[in-house]
């Protein structure tokens, strides 16, 4: 306090993000003002970050009363709590006295997030053939991923390929790094349910590590062939490009309307789709060589306007 | 026409309804200078008219046009109003499916027996819920008026395909013809959609014109006057044009033609509370449904009549969205970007051609129904509650989810005009990013990633196995695993208006007391008692109150 002269108090408020994404810019709205009502619109505010560094934060223009003003600041590198301080030091404004005040922003970083992609997982797999899928991973922040390990493991988390990631995003993406591994089917038949790991460790920005699970069929080796033959209900045409399931397994038709499977021995239910017609499903037991022929309904013609829509 | 047209009527959260306006100032609220004005404007009004007609017709669509050449062939004089910047309404948007019967001359060319009583018989069926519920003495007045409203039509200008369609619906012979289309593409509003119902009410306009009915654009009926609030004859309008008060007296007769409510989202609820404000309506931005004719009749004392039409889950009140990632994706109608209302519409949407390549997700990022169903069953589930507490009515927006491969498949390029990034449509290189960028302001809270990554893993699950085992969508076939990975609004969307006031079938307003309402008539989508889907009712009691409404002594 200086002598003789009254003094009037400094109060600095703000509104700040409580937390962030390492590395991230945001901005600190801070509001300085005198409880006495006095202009404060040139009174020195400074801002100094966790290392040291410390900024003037320059008043807004067109503000008269409280002074509101805006600074970027960028978050450091690394996870945890940082402390900003604002300080507006002791100084003579609106013929006052005004004491200096200090307030200490606390804001919390937090890692980059990570996300996967799995593909072209073919299905069903043969038990004990190899086969080769597509993994992906993407950086929120949009990180160069290239040489990052990611990981395919199974139930129980024991790993079962691994490769470092590629050096160009997958056609389409921003940013998702990718690669094919190669795989061996387990030697007993199924569906699995395994997982694709990033751990993102080794990136310069801290990142979240990602899991993602993935479905797969294991079969066991084929026994029989079955040719299905596709017609329509009522013309007995060959329908072409019509979808045949035999649960795991699919085929489409041909201009003839043939579709092939080699399949082992099992009951199965057989669908059929095909947009535009009506099929129903037909069990079917496989335990030799057969040639079956469904025939499928052609719905009427597809019209916008046939359920009468205006 | 230009590019830079104005749609009708607001949006649905701007909306702010006369009941509501006039419940505040009933109860002491001090009314706001716009308020204030409308109501000196509408008790001056009882004394000033800045114009005069026997007959006013509000609305300039299907049923208002007829209603205004049929008082002026009965030597009324005819003023129509519009708030719309053009004529048609929802008509000039129609698929021009006139269904009509009776026996007229197109049926007896195709060799399609049909009377006025086999019309009567079955649109009175207990076994379809299109007509189950309606008022069988409007249903009467209806079938007797199909072959002499076809004639109208003829005489006046309107031009139809000859090829029947049908039976639809209730109907049990062939009674759709399509009409031809406007002829000037510059006068369409969605050019290219076929959108046959522009050569109706096109040429309607040129007759009503040429027969001197006065059309008045851009004229937003704001109530309608009777002697007492609620008792004694109408005896005018008062409509707001460019923020200025006009007030049109009608010596005879105020027809109600407004169109509907399915865009009021508050009236709209009276029926069905699920229909909350993420549900668009069909038609929107050309047209706004807002229940503008409904509720200034109720101000004067109208009922409503025949509302279980509105639910009868029949019909095409709401309906499944055809058209993806753009916020107006009606089945047959979308805008593209030689529509004047393109810049409105922003986007024309991805035409969906096989459900298999998509799934939906309901707001909280879960499936919930069988994506090719397009039934009542699937939108009761698309509505149903889904864990929210704060959102409790409505079922949020549904997304469709689908991957690069689908795009390839259905030959979809994913990219403006094609889809509308500003709330409707996102891509990501993961589905877990996906969910984080949804972002509309009908969706209400975020999609968390992990919800999102598991309902596309467990539905790839039953890919790989050939069963849905939670909906029974019929041998889903393709995965969602290739990227990148979209999300496009796919929110069912409203379309029929199925109940609205209550008439005799001379279509005169019926108060809530069961009186008519002298000088007030209402026909089209305002009109309750017949939920016979599409144009004919309208062209039917827009006749019928037009006729009555001229031969009224002033």
């Amino acid at each position: 306090m200086t002598d003789g002269l009254a003094t009037h108090a400094t109060v600095i408020a703000m509104d700040q993000p409580t937390e962030v994404t390492v590395g991230a810019d945001f901005v600190l709205t801070v509001l300085l003002s005198c409880p006495a009502g006095c202009d404060l619109s040139g009174s020195p505010v400074e801002a100094t970050a966790p290392d040291g560094v410390t900024t003037t934060v320059l008043p807004a223009t067109g503000d008269a009363d409280v002074a509101a003003r805006r600074v970027a600041l960028k978050a450091p590198l690394e996870v945890g709590e940082h402390v900003w301080r604002l300080c507006c030091t002791a100084h003579e404004s609106d013929g006052w006295h005004h004491d200096a005040s200090l307030v200490e922003v606390p804001v919390r970083t937090r890692p980059h997030e990570t996300s996967l992609a799995v593909w072209a997982i073919p299905s069903p797999v043969m038990v004990g053939q190899p086969f080769a899928i597509k993994v992906g991973a993407k950086s929120a922040a949009g990180c160069n991923l290239t040489g990052m390990r990611i990981a395919v493991c199974d139930e129980a988390g024991a790993v079962l390929a691994s490769d470092v990631l590629g050096d160009t995003p997958w056609p389409g993406t921003n940013a998702l790094y990718w690669r094919e591994l190669t795989l061996v089917a387990p030697a007993e038949a199924g569906m699995f349910s395994w997982s694709v790991k990033f751990a993102a460790a080794e990136l310069a920005l801290p990142h979240r590590g990602a899991v993602s699970y993935f479905s797969i069929v294991i079969a066991r080796p084929p026994e029989h062939r079955l040719i299905v033959k596709v017609i329509e209900q009522k013309t007995e045409a060959p329908v072409e490009n019509a979808q045949v399931r035999l649960g795991a397994y699919r085929a489409a038709t041909g201009a003839a309307g043939f579709a092939e499977f080699m399949l082992p021995e099992d009951s199965y239910d057989l669908d059929v789709w095909k947009s535009g017609y009506e099929a129903p499903s037909t069990p079917i037991v496989i335990d030799a060589d057969l040639t079956v022929e469904i025939a499928i309904a052609a719905l009427p013609e597809e019209n916008p306007d046939a359920v009468w829509l205006m | 026409m230009g590019k830079n047209a104005t749609c009708r009527g607001g949006a649905a959260a701007d909306e702010v309804s006369r009941r509501t306006f006039l419940s505040a100032s009933a109860a002491g609220v001090v009314l706001s200078a716009a308020g204030a004005h409308e109501a000196d404007a509408q008790a001056a009004s009882r004394r000033n008219w800045d114009r005069s007609a026997d007959v006013v017709v509000i609305g300039a669509g299907v049923a208002g046009l007829p209603a205004a050449i049929t008082a002026r062939d009965l030597g009324a004089s005819v003023i129509v109003v519009d708030e719309n910047y053009d004529i048609g309404g929802r008509g000039i948007l129609s698929g021009g499916r006139v269904h009509l019967g009776g026996g007229h001359a197109l049926q007896q060319k195709a060799g399609i027996k049909d009377s006025a009583d086999q019309i009567f018989a079955d649109w009175v069926r207990h076994d379809t819920a299109d007509a189950r519920y309606s008022d069988r003495d409007l249903v009467r007045a209806f079938a007797d008026e199909n072959v002499s409203t076809f004639d109208f039509l003829i005489e006046n200008r309107v031009k139809f395909n000859e090829r029947p369609i049908g039976p639809e619906r209730a109907s049990t012979v062939p009674r759709t013809f399509v009409t031809v289309e406007w002829h000037i593409p510059s006068q369409l509003i969605a050019p290219g959609r076929g959108r046959s119902g522009s050569g109706l009410v096109r040429q309607l306009e040129v007759a009503a014109r040429q027969k001197g009915a006065e059309i008045l654009l851009q004229h937003e009926m704001k109530s309608i006057v009777r002697e007492g609030d609620r008792s004694g004859k109408v005896l005018g309008i008062v409509t707001s044009h460019n923020g200025t008060v006009v007030n049109i007296e009608a010596r005879r007769g105020v027809i109600i033609a407004t169109g509907g409510h399915t865009g009021n989202v508050n009236f709209r609820r009276t029926f069905d509370p699920r229909l909350t404000e993420e549900y668009q309506q069909a038609c929107m931005p050309y047209v706004h449904q807002g229940a503008d004719g409904e509720l200034a009749a109720m101000e004067i004392g109208a009922s409503l009549w025949a509302t279980a039409n509105q639910t009868a889950e029949a019909g095409s009140a709401i309906t499944k969205t055809r058209h993806i990632g753009c916020r107006w994706g009606y089945a047959t109608l979308v805008y593209q970007p030689e529509s004047p209302m393109f810049h409105l519409a922003k986007a024309a949407g991805l035409t969906v051609t096989d459900w298999q390549d998509v799934i939906f997700v309901n707001q909280a990022g879960r499936r919930f129904w069988n994506e090719a169903d397009g039934s009542y069953k699937f939108f009761a589930a698309a509505m149903a509650y889904n864990g929210d507490p704060s959102r409790l009515n409505g079922g949020g927006p549904i997304w469709a989810i689908f991957d690069a491969d689908a795009t390839a498949r259905e030959k979809w390029d994913p990219k403006p005009p094609n889809v509308d990034p500003d709330g409707f449509f996102f891509s990501a290189d993961t589905i877990v990013e996906l969910a984080g960028k949804i972002s509309s302001p009908y969706q209400k809270k975020p999609i968390s990633g992990t919800v999102l990554q598991e309902t596309v893993n467990r539905y790839n699950g039953f890919v790989a196995t050939g069963v849905d085992q939670d909906f029974k969508k019929p041998t889903p076939m393709y995965k969602i695993e290739t990227p990148p990975f979209y999300a496009a609004w796919s929110t069912p969307i409203l379309h029929d208006t199925l109940t609205g006031l209550r008439t005799n079938p001379n279509a005169e307003v019926i108060d809530i007391h069961g009186e008519v309402i002298p000088g007030l008539y209402c026909a089209g989508e305002s009109q309750g008692g017949f939920a016979q889907h599409g144009l004919a009712r309208c062209l039917v009691f827009g006749r019928i109150a037009g006729r009555h409404a001229a031969k009224r002594t002033a």
